[in-house]
């Protein structure tokens, strides 16, 4: 939740370090982090590899989380069990931040606790706050490059809880417990190219505020096409947790180029996961200014809108060697939970 | 928002040395009953920022402003249960509805708005 741009243009802001929490962070911080990020759409005016993404990110992330806040809270009420297990476990009088608290589900999940939820998404704050939580807006995440956000994603949260905090990040995995799930999301690659690429490619009335406009994607400079989009890529998981790419050995890496180029036996990591938002929920006005920029399709079989939203999801492993290089933090659990890869780590 | 959460905030505006603490500018007050948990209070005693946290207290509108807080406090304090009853109440029953958080250094300011706090910044702070 954390690594979004928010929607009014505001910049990015490290929820912890924008907050500038304290250091120390009263009680046994507990945070969970979910960041979300964008697919690169590039423009034809020469941006720098981190505007594009941040441009970019605003329009698959938060935009759709925005559009979709009512009906998205709706939906997500189930409490993964190893999560609410860790929370449940948390001693009497801890203070919580869940980082990227959404609808805030986890919100008050422990009595004997006190949370603090924040969000990018101002909608889904205002849907907290109206459930008696106390919240605020904020990016959880900023980074300075594009490369290591994830890290930094990690560290933010180690800095702000207290010796001997604990900090649970979950992610959505690449081995998801109903493989049927990854037939219906859209690999960005070769068919996001063709599905949003080249179907924007056609003639679209250019009205200056129509901002969502999608434009052809640069081709990778020195690389041949790589799998997955080049450009600023995405790097964090939108789903409920923070975490980075492995550190791949640095091979030549071009300007925003995330990690280098995937090798052939990498599977597909990088996703638009669909969110159908039924017409009769759909602020039609909203949805339509939406299809009728390209930034999201009508599905008249389904009845709804799709909106879609960028996800690169972890393989095994890949959340232990991320937050292996984390100093102040040792390993206290790790786990599978619900489709997600989770781990604990501990402030030493 | 309550004066707990405040007193967790800070200014993070590029370039700024010490954002904390930002100054509170309470308009709109709401007092709302809170679970007394000692427990919680206890644990939480000896992370909050004691000076920020009464500033913000004696900061707030006249019929809200917390009067009844020492200056400085001590641990020995916990023990009284009415110094715990008023601790409570200016640190979790006093919300500011609308408002605005200023940092100290900069006098950025953040809004507070039904309640919340936006703190997200513009990409030329970052």
């Amino acid at each position: 939740m954390h690594r979004r741009y928010s929607a009014r243009g505001g910049g990015c802001a490290r929820v912890l370090d924008k907050l500038r929490m304290k250091p120390e962070l009263p009680g046994e911080g507990a945070t969970r982090v979910i960041p979300a990020d964008a697919a690169t759409v590039s423009c034809r005016r020469p941006e720098s590899a981190w505007s594009q993404h941040r441009r970019s990110k605003k329009k698959f992330v938060h935009h759709v989380y925005d559009a979709i806040a009512p009906h998205f809270s709706a939906t997500r009420f189930a409490r993964w069990p190893k999560v609410a297990a860790f929370l449940g476990s948390l001693p009497r009088g801890s203070l919580v931040l869940d980082a990227g608290c959404g609808n805030g589900k986890y919100l008050g999940v422990n009595a004997d606790c006190l949370f603090l939820g924040c969000d990018i998404s101002a909608p889904l704050v205002n849907i907290c706050a109206s459930r008696g939580h106390e919240v605020l807006v904020a990016d959880a995440l900023a980074f300075p490059s594009v490369l290591g956000r994830r890290r930094k994603a990690v560290e933010e949260l180690v800095r702000v809880v207290r010796r001997g905090g604990h900090v649970l990040i979950t992610v959505w995995a690449v081995e998801q417990e109903d493989q049927s799930l990854l037939a219906k999301w859209t690999p960005l690659g070769p068919k996001y190219d063709e599905e949003w690429v080249n179907a924007s490619a056609a003639p679209q009335p250019r009205s200056p505020s129509s901002a969502l406009s999608l434009e052809s994607i640069p081709e990778a400079h020195e690389h041949p096409p790589a799998r997955w989009v080049s450009g600023p890529s995405p790097s964090l998981i939108p789903s409920k947790g923070i975490i980075g790419d492995a550190e791949k050995p640095d091979g030549p890496r071009a300007e925003g180029t995330e990690m280098g180029l995937p090798d052939d036996d990498v599977e597909q990591q990088e996703y638009f996961v669909p969110w159908h938002l039924p017409y009769h929920r759909a602020e039609v006005g909203g949805a339509s200014a939406a299809i009728a920029s390209g930034f999201a399709k009508k599905d008249d079989q389904k009845g709804a809108v799709v909106y879609n939203r960028y996800y690169h999801v972890f393989k095994e492993g890949e959340l232990q060697r991320l937050v292996a290089g984390i100093e102040d933090a040792v390993v206290a659990d790790q786990f599978y939970d619900k489709s997600n890869w989770c781990i604990v780590l501990q402030k030493t | 928002m309550r004066l707990l959460t405040h007193n967790m905030l800070a200014c993070n505006v590029k370039g700024v040395v010490n954002g904390y603490p930002l100054r509170l500018e309470a308009e709109v007050v709401a007092e709302r009953p809170a679970d007394f948990n000692a427990d919680f209070l206890r644990h939480i005693f000896a992370r909050i920022d004691w000076k920020a946290f009464v500033g913000a207290a004696r900061s707030l509108p006249e019929e809200h402003a917390v009067a009844d807080l020492p200056e400085d406090a001590e641990p020995s304090m916990l023990a009284s249960e009415d110094f715990l009853r008023r601790f409570h109440h200016a640190l979790l029953e006093l919300h500011v509805e609308k408002g605005a958080l200023v940092c100290p250094e900069t006098g950025r300011r953040f809004a507070i708005d039904k309640g919340i706090p936006n703190m997200l910044l513009n990409e030329d702070e970052v």
